[in-house]
């Protein structure tokens, strides 16, 4: 019991609170980008892996699985740490020299991203295979290409149709920007260890991050709620 | 004699190992209104979507206004197909509305993409089809919106505004509460009253008789017999023409199934 009457939330509070802002803005940052890239990649990997190339559909099994079969945070350190190291190398071989540096959010979004396009890309993969083939037909028969039809009539229903299963994802990345720490990147988690290091106040400072985390993704999940109703209509 | 719209030649088509379509030859004539009859199974479907190259013939030929679907090699080339499908519109039994957009959106959607209409002319002439089939207070409506019998009058007037030469309808009215029927077959009768080519499978024998000019009957795959609709339906040359009418025409009657 004597631990708790040294505990001091207020001073911790006081202090942490605007480095945990400055922080969100980064996680923030890193979740739009990360976000953004990973619905873009979501669709052109699903389009790929019902491509009627075999070589290609080949080549993104093999991509997802390896994205799959290793964790995330195993990928980002990749992504930060050997991925500038790949690429000078072979740079070098046209530019003697040449260092090529990433920047650490930059990893990270190039990170997050991938790992995220992998994962919603069976999800929006899925979504396309469960739009009436009767769609595609309507289309074709009024005399759009398969193409034509595939983007600017199944694709549109099927990304709708995965925009509640998108924003469970969303959530996600935002928890998961906490492992850009590693990564050197100053988002919360990186903040509230050096806050909590220099202070002592552990208890205090992993007890108020994981509080943000929570007000942070609470409303969210009640936004998601609210698109699942939406997105029922006219579908 | 008019000229002919459609021509089919020796069409095979078969699923896997099933032939389904047993070399059909069928001349459509520009102004020509075709009903095929038969019962389910019997390949109607497959040979409407063979018309506009929804199905690929196995075997044989399509032609449309003198154009064969597949290349001098016998390719189906997407462009070339895309390109003779919009002479061709084409009416499902599940309509088909992208359920995204609004009727107007829908009639509005390939005009605009495929036809390269600006958004405004596309909208004039969606309006002026949507009217035609009785429509203009639905046309902000979602198809989630609508009844069966709007839906597919919606449809109808999609395929309309693309300005066709031909119409395919595949039991256009089949999926609809009986109450609705009548407001799409009206659509269509209009339609057959401004001279629309038109080849539509149904089961609404009296609609086909009184539609038709000609009468195709289907069974397995072939075409047993056409002709005239006071013609087909009251003197039948084959058995199995008959025994079909029969069933459709006198339900009770007998107890074999169609
Ligand atoms: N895509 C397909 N794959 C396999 N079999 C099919 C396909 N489409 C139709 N069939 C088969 O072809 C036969 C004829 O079907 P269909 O043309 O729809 O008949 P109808 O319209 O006269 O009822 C049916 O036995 C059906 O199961
Ligand atoms: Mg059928």
């Amino acid at each position: 019991m004597e631990i708790l009457s040294h505990l001091d939330f207020s001073t911790a509070l006081n202090e942490l609170t605007p480095e945990l802002w400055q922080g969100l803005l980064i996680a923030l940052e890193a979740t739009v980008g990360g976000f953004v890239l990973a619905v873009i990649l979501s669709v052109l990997l699903a389009v790929g892996r019902l491509s009627k190339y075999k070589f290609l559909r080949g080549i993104l099994v093999v991509l997802l699985e390896i994205v799959r079969g290793t964790p995330l945070l195993v990928q980002l350190v990749y992504m930060f740490y050997v991925v500038p190291l790949l690429v000078s190398l072979i740079v070098q071989f046209f530019i003697p020299n040449y260092q090529f540096q990433l920047n650490p959010l930059l990893a990270g979004i190039l990170g997050l991203g991938i790992n995220y396009g992998c994962y919603l890309s069976e999800v929006v993969r899925a979504a396309i295979l469960s739009i009436d083939k009767g769609q595609t037909e309507a289309a074709l028969a009024l005399g759009y290409t398969r193409r034509q039809a595939l983007w600017s009539i199944v694709i549109p229903q099927a990304t709708r149709q995965a925009i509640p299963v998108f924003g469970n994802y969303l959530i996600m990345m935002i928890k998961d920007t906490s492992l850009l720490a590693f990564i050197t990147v100053n988002e919360l988690l990186l903040r509230t260890q050096a806050y909590a290091s220099q202070t002592f106040l552990t208890i205090e400072s992993y007890t108020i991050l994981a509080i943000a985390y929570l007000i942070l993704s609470l409303p969210l999940s009640q936004i998601v709620r609210l698109l699942e109703k939406r997105s029922s209509k006219h579908a | 004699m008019p000229k002919p719209m459609i021509e089919v030649t020796q069409l095979r088509k078969s699923f896997g190992v099933h032939e389904i379509l047993k070399g059909i030859d069928l001349t459509i004539r520009q102004g020509e209104i075709v009903v095929i009859i038969g019962p389910s199974g019997s390949g109607k479907s497959t040979l409407l979507r063979c018309l506009n190259c929804l199905e690929l013939p196995t075997s044989g030929r399509v032609k449309v206004e003198g154009e064969k679907f597949a290349d001098e090699s016998g390719k189906y080339n997407e462009k070339r197909v895309a390109r003779l499908r919009t002479e061709i519109g084409m009416v499902f039994q599940s309509f088909n509305l992208f359920p995204m957009m609004t009727s107007i959106q829908n009639v509005m959607a390939a005009q605009i993409k495929i036809r390269k209409k600006t958004a405004e002319a596309a909208k004039t002439n969606a309006e002026k089809y949507l009217k035609k089939v009785g429509l203009a207070e639905r046309m902000n409506h979602y198809p989630s919106q609508l009844s069966g019998g709007q839906k597919q009058r919606v449809a109808i007037a999609r395929a309309l505004a693309m300005e066709p030469n031909i119409m395919l309808f595949d039991e256009a009215t089949s999926a609809l509460d009986p109450e609705l029927v009548g407001e799409v077959l009206k659509v269509i009768r209009e339609l057959a009253d401004e001279g629309m080519t038109m080849v539509l499978v149904t089961h609404e024998m009296r609609f086909a008789e009184e539609i038709g000019d000609r009468i195709i009957f289907m069974d397995k795959g072939v075409i047993v017999e056409e002709g005239e609709p006071s013609e087909l339906f009251n003197h039948p040359k084959h058995e199995r023409t008959k025994r079909f009418i029969n069933q459709v025409l006198h339900p009770e009657s007998e107890k074999t199934l169609i």
